[in-house]
């Protein structure tokens, strides 16, 4: 169980534009144990498609990573050909991309876009070997046999993404991202996939990277959490050690912004202002302009960040681990 | 399907009857009598006059010619040319067509399959000195100033370097004691090309699901052997060992016009594919195919090609039903003795008979063509396939 599968340490990613650089992901540090369930949470256009991308070496071409190293079984990723990454690739790590809604080919039936990653991955099986190990993922994600044959716009927004769970899961990888998987859909049906995930990851004794922008999703999907903002870990920790004594103001105000999940009255507080711009270098800490209680220290900008040790396994920024 | 192609059909045929009213109505347009040239051909016996006024009952009201107009039609009687009396229109469409169709189907087959594989490997290694360089010149040839660079390829080739005829269909000299007419050497020609390439396709049909790719190329080339070798039995024995001369005169006579055209053509093809791919391979299912950890050249062929073939197969049908028009300006600078001479010949001529017939042809031809587009459409798109279902 606490076996380390995914070691990511001091990762580093910027995107190369036109304004400048971009610095998405900035000194990311986690790791994932086999079994595990992490979670991945902070405001949209913080960083969290970044990270998943660049665990899989999928980043745009724009994109320029600085530092950092991501361990899979104590293999390294960075800097691995593309040929031997695709051997890595729904081999050991799969994802399920953000709008996966679009992750079929229009033209081409949902079995065969299946079948043709197994038969990368596994050039001994027959035809039938896959075709049966499919139904039988389908069934595991309450999909009908039939979808096999259908074509991507036959099925419905939660058919399309049961199937891609399926297509994660073909392969039998180790560790699965998904990247936001049920945002495009509606609540009655994201309750229903998020299950499904949940349980075929017990069932299969697989490692989850779940990446929302929901903490209360977060809340009930993962053992342990990261807290993102502006490109950088500020929390990260048990699931439960960060719910209940949540250290960063940013952490607070996620989870005071989110109706309560253990139905206590709350009242909702929405956070004020914008995400600071990810183009110009951040002097100090990144959160501490919309901080509700920035201590001097905070505005300090010849403070670094940094994560420091505050519980048992539970981390955060230095700039918040004085607040109260 | 079935339903869709029966509906299809229909809709073909009734646009097929108004374009018919429409063009006599428009010939029928033209000031003066439109048959009044036919008083001025001293070549025309006087009966010939009286048939062709009988036969589109001149002397009648309009409704009633426009009817024997189509009765006639679908009796395959169009009269007689004026220019070729006593030739009759059909007569001489079935001489030209079969020309035009051979030179300009191989052109554009030739075309579009280079295109189409230069376009994918362009948008694909993009941003490659390769690809500039490529891209430029392709660019070149599609904007260049057809006629001038046809009539350039013409002088150089043909006349300076003088590795090809100035033209034309044949070389006279040598057909004085043939045994054979030219147009059974063509139909011969015709034949033979229609049969290889339908070998060929075979070939390729038939090796696609060979799973591991050096395998399927090897067994690709065994099957390119053997036609070639089938090719070179059939030459060499019986008749056809006979006809190899004349037939190779035409075949050299084609060489320059097919190599002209292509190039230009190809240009067209290949930076529509390389554009179309391009915006294909920004699709997240790109993304899936590569972290799903598939071969580059499989998510190019498979995933990216496959779907940047739609525009291209679309364009190509436009293409075939231009066929006849563009061949106007080829054929003329070409001395190629097909239907787009024929055409401009009738119109010069004011042959009205012939005329109404060789548009006619273009009309069916590209009704035709439209045809197959949407069959092939909904064929290569599962999306549009089911919307036709419903
Ligand atoms: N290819 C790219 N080029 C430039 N900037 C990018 C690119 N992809 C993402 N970004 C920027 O990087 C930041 C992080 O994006 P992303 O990782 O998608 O965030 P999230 O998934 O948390 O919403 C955003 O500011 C986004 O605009
Ligand atoms: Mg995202």
């Amino acid at each position: 169980m606490s076996q380390k599968l995914l070691e990511v340490t001091n990762l580093s990613m910027h995107y190369d534009t036109l304004d400048g650089n971009v610095d998405a992901v900035k000194n990311v540090s986690f790791t994932v144990n086999s079994g595990e369930s992490f979670g991945l949470v902070g405001e949209s256009g913080c960083g969290k498609t970044s990270v998943a991308m660049t665990l899989l070496q999928l980043q745009p071409d724009n994109s320029v990573i600085t530092e950092g190293s991501i361990k899979l079984e104590g293999k390294e990723l960075i800097g691995l050909s593309e040929n031997d990454l695709r051997k890595v690739r729904w081999d050991s790590i799969s994802i399920v991309f953000q709008g996966a809604m679009n992750a079929w080919n229009p033209v081409i039936k949902i079995g065969e876009q299946i079948r043709e990653a197994m038969r990368e991955h596994y050039p001994q099986n027959s035809k039938q070997e896959n075709i049966n190990k499919i139904n039988e993922l389908f069934k595991m994600v309450g999909l009908d046999e039939s979808i096999s044959e259908r074509f991507p716009h036959e099925l419905s927004g939660g058919m399309k993404q049961r199937a891609v769970i399926a297509l994660a899961l073909s392969c039998d990888p180790k560790i699965i991202i998904a990247d936001e998987p049920t945002t495009a859909l509606d609540v009655v049906i994201q309750d229903q996939i998020l299950n499904e995930i949940k349980k075929v990851q017990n069932l299969l004794g697989l490692s989850l990277i779940y990446i929302s922008h929901d903490i209360a999703v977060i809340a009930e999907m993962t053992d342990k959490i990261a807290v993102m903002y502006a490109g950088s870990i500020v929390e990260i920790g048990p699931t439960q050690s960060v719910f209940e004594s949540p250290k960063h103001s940013y952490t607070r105000a996620l989870l005071d912004s989110t109706p309560s999940i253990r139905g206590e009255k709350k009242k909702l507080r929405s956070l004020d202002g914008e995400p600071p711009s990810l183009i110009n270098e951040i002097q100090g800490c990144s959160f501490s302009p919309r901080c509700p209680s920035p201590s001097s220290g905070c505005k300090n900008q010849s403070v670094e960040m940094g994560l420091i040790q505050i519980g048992e396994e539970h981390f955060v920024d230095k700039c918040c681990s004085e607040c109260v | 399907m079935l339903i869709y192609t029966v509906k299809r059909f229909f809709e073909m045929v009734i646009v097929f009857f108004l374009f018919l009213v429409i063009s006599y109505l428009l010939f029928n347009a033209i000031p003066g009598n439109a048959f009044s040239s036919l008083l001025l051909n001293p070549l025309l016996p006087p009966e010939a006059y009286q048939k062709t006024i009988e036969a589109f009952g001149l002397d009648k009201p309009l409704y009633e010619r426009v009817q024997l107009y189509i009765i006639n039609f679908f009796k395959g009687d169009f009269g007689y040319s004026y220019t070729y009396y006593p030739r009759t229109p059909i007569d001489l469409i079935a001489e030209r067509l079969p020309r035009t169709l051979m030179l300009f189907s191989i052109v554009n087959v030739i075309a579009f399959y280079t295109g189409f594989l230069v376009g994918k490997i362009l948008a694909w290694r993009r941003g490659s000195k390769s690809e500039t360089w490529i891209t430029i010149g392709s660019v070149f040839s599609y904007t260049v100033f057809y006629p001038w660079f046809a009539l350039m390829m013409l002088w150089f080739f043909g006349y300076k370097m003088d590795w090809f005829p100035l033209g034309k269909f044949l070389v006279p000299e040598k057909w004085y004691d043939s045994p054979y007419t030219s147009d059974e050497i063509f139909y011969t020609l015709i034949l033979f090309v229609t049969v290889s390439s339908f070998l060929l396709f075979l070939v390729f049909i038939f090796t696609r699901n060979i799973e591991s790719l050096q395998n399927r190329r090897n067994v690709r080339f065994l099957g390119l052997l053997s036609l070639f070798a089938l090719a070179a039995m059939y030459w060499s024995n019986g008749e056809a060992a006979l006809k190899r001369f004349y037939a190779a005169d035409i075949a050299f006579h084609m060489i320059l016009p097919t190599f002209t055209v292509t190039l230009v053509a190809f240009a067209g093809t290949a930076l529509l594919t390389r554009t179309t791919m391009m915006e294909v391979l920004k699709d997240d299912y790109i993304l899936t195919a590569r972290a799903k950890g598939l071969s580059q050249k499989r998510i190019r062929d498979r995933h990216a090609a496959r779907t940047a073939l739609l525009p291209v197969v679309t364009s190509f049908i436009f293409t075939i039903i231009t066929i006849i028009d563009g061949s106007v300006l080829t054929e003329s600078i070409f001395s190629w003795p097909g239907m787009g001479q024929l055409i401009l010949e009738a119109v010069v001529q004011e042959d009205i008979p012939l005329a109404m017939a060789s548009f006619s042809f273009i009309g069916i031809l590209a009704l035709i063509a439209h045809f197959i587009a949407d069959i092939s459409y909904a064929f290569l798109d599962p999306r549009i396939r089911i919307k036709a279902e419903n």
